[in-house]
């Protein structure tokens, strides 16, 4: 990565042809017209074709307007259900990219675990979480622990993959400086591995934390019975056909997907400033 | 200069050492029966054709890579030895800086790990001055030209007074002049602290200008061709860069580096002119 720059400056070709016009630079703030422009108008083509099939089908689409004032009428129930719904899909990123990056730890030095653990990751990953929900709630009540569970199992895999490869991304002139100077292992993983793996990390929180609501509301349709929660509200209000609510509810989860995500990466823009991925956006 | 001494435990000790890759051609090992004595304080220059096994030579002197056979003795102890006592610089043909430590906190990266083998050294402020970075001194090394980042892992080998240092083609990826001085600059910071350097080099001018000897080798299998004193005064200032004298040490080495050329196996992808 830090891999020799050429520094070599080769003598500037001779222009023959007269100097091309400066393309214009693509780059441009948030509020110029070419930024926000082309997505306000598919935003407001696809807002057409949504009324108009709404009209015409009732069952099939909700008004826009009923959807807007469903929110505006009643925000603190969705509020409390988004919290709730909110607090699973946490809970179960913590537990779940938590315990893969500690058993990424733990696999980088042991390899006898590693052996053991990976076929197994392996088996859990392509199993399907909707399959295994129920036997979950079975187990654990209607509470929130199956829950969290569930998230916590879809989030892990993502998170171990990509920590495990990114703890082995030192290069090995890096290495070979920590060798020679004695380095413990303990040393090689906190003042050099753990940090080659951040981007890697970070690149599996900006894939699980969206997947973590996923989770949390796959486990409320299924938890049967449980009380809150966004996707418990969707599936009652679409047994009494309350199209609104559900799609009400539909937009606060892509809200809260759309604010996890641009927490993780004003989160990555602080931590990641030396990293290639981020130069872009620092200058 | 002293002469290189004869007593057993001053200097670098390399007997019979022969080296085979794992996968590797056991005919034509990497390294094959390499004898090699460096007094201590000397400057040593390794050359020879690509994949001669420069590199591979320098990383078993650093203990980085099992051998075969043969023996290596560092001032009578071992490499393994020798690292844990954090008393080899090493500065890798990367610069191999940690992207997420300022210039200062690089420099640093010695005394904060192996806290055993003692946190001293020298004052990274001193260092940096000495190699020309102090007003970098708190920038991240992607905001630092190759050059710079070279220089920075110089003044890190050198931060903990090491009996050894070790210098793998440090100055490859620059240009002409950016060499020059930063050769100048190297050899002003080893003649004031005065450690053995083996030093890896694919430039005949590089070899002569800084070393007390250059040792030519020639390739498949890897194998020491010649040994060739550099009797040049120091300190070796513009005059004796440019003296007579150094030219026709040039040609000599050069005249060797030809013959080690001929000698070895030609590598297996050379297309024939
Ligand atoms: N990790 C490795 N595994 C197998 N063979 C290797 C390995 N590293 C080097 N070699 C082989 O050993 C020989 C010596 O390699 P080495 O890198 O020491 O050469 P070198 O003299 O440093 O070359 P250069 O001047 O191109 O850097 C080469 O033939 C190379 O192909
Ligand atoms: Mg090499």
């Amino acid at each position: 990565m830090t891999a020799k720059a050429p520094v070599r400056s080769a003598p500037a070709p001779r222009r023959t042809t007269p100097a091309p016009r400066r393309r214009r630079s693509t780059r441009r703030g948030p509020l110029h017209p070419a930024t926000w422009a082309p997505t306000t108008v598919l935003v407001l083509v696809l807002g057409l074709i949504w009324s108009a099939i709404a009209t015409e089908h009732p069952y099939i689409l909700p008004e826009l307007s009923e959807v807007g004032l469903a929110l505006v009428d009643r925000p603190e129930v969705f509020l409390t259900n988004a919290w709730t719904t909110l607090s699973i899909a946490l809970a179960g990123v913590a537990c779940g990219a938590g315990t893969a990056f500690v058993l990424a730890l733990v696999m980088s030095e042991v390899p006898v675990v590693r052996r053991a653990l990976m076929p197994l990751a392996v088996v859990l990953n392509v199993t399907p979480v909707v399959a295994l929900a129920p036997g979950l709630v079975l187990a654990f009540g209607f509470g929130m622990t199956p829950k969290v569970v569930v998230t916590a199992i879809i989030t892990f895999f993502p998170v171990l993959i990509n920590v495990t490869t990114g703890l082995r991304a030192v290069p090995p002139s890096v290495l070979h400086v920590f060798e020679t100077l004695h380095a413990s292992r303990a040393e090689v993983l906190w003042r050099a591995r753990i940090l080659y793996g951040l981007p890697y990390t970070f690149a599996a929180l900006r894939v699980v934390m969206p997947l973590s609501i996923v989770g949390a509301v796959v486990a409320e349709f299924v938890a049967a019975g449980s009380t809150g929660g966004l996707g418990t509200m969707i599936r009652n209000a679409a047994s009494t056909a309350r199209l609104e609510s559900v799609y009400a509810a539909i937009a606060c989860l892509a809200a809260m997907g759309v604010l996890m995500l641009a927490l993780v990466t004003a989160v990555e823009r602080r931590v990641l400033f030396w990293h290639e991925s981020q130069r872009r956006a620092s200058t | 200069m002293t002469h290189p001494s004869t007593d057993l435990t001053d200097g670098i000790r390399v007997r019979g050492l022969t080296k085979t890759y794992a996968g590797g051609d056991p005919h034509r090992p990497a390294l094959e029966s390499i004898d090699l004595d460096i007094g201590r304080r000397r400057f040593v220059s390794l050359i020879g054709p690509s994949g001669c096994g420069k590199s591979t030579l320098l990383r078993v002197i650093a203990g980085l890579e099992d051998h075969d056979a043969g023996e290596v003795s560092l001032f009578g102890s071992t490499p393994r030895a020798l690292c844990s006592a954090k008393a080899i610089g090493l500065v890798p043909q990367a610069p191999a800086l940690l992207p997420w430590r300022n210039v200062r906190r690089n420099i640093t990266l010695p005394r904060s790990v192996n806290r055993r083998a003692g946190t001293g050294g020298e004052d990274p402020d001193d260092l940096l001055r000495a190699v020309g970075l102090g007003d970098v001194a708190h920038r991240y090394p992607h905001q630092l030209s190759g050059g710079q980042q070279q220089r920075v892992a110089i003044a890190r080998a050198f931060g903990m007074r090491p009996e050894l240092l070790l210098m793998d083609e440090p100055f490859s990826a620059l240009d002409e002049f950016t060499r020059e001085a930063l050769r100048l600059q190297l050899l002003v910071l080893w003649q004031r602290r005065a450690t053995t350097v083996v030093f890896v080099t694919h430039s005949v001018r590089e070899a002569v200008t800084l070393s007390d000897e250059v040792v030519v080798m020639s390739a498949r299998p890897g194998r020491v061709h010649e040994v060739l004193p550099i009797d040049l005064p120091r300190p070796r200032d513009a005059s004796v860069v440019t003296g007579p004298r150094m030219h026709a040490l040039e040609d000599r080495v050069r005249a060797s580096l030809q013959s080690a050329w001929e000698a070895g196996a030609a590598p297996d992808d050379l297309v024939p002119l």
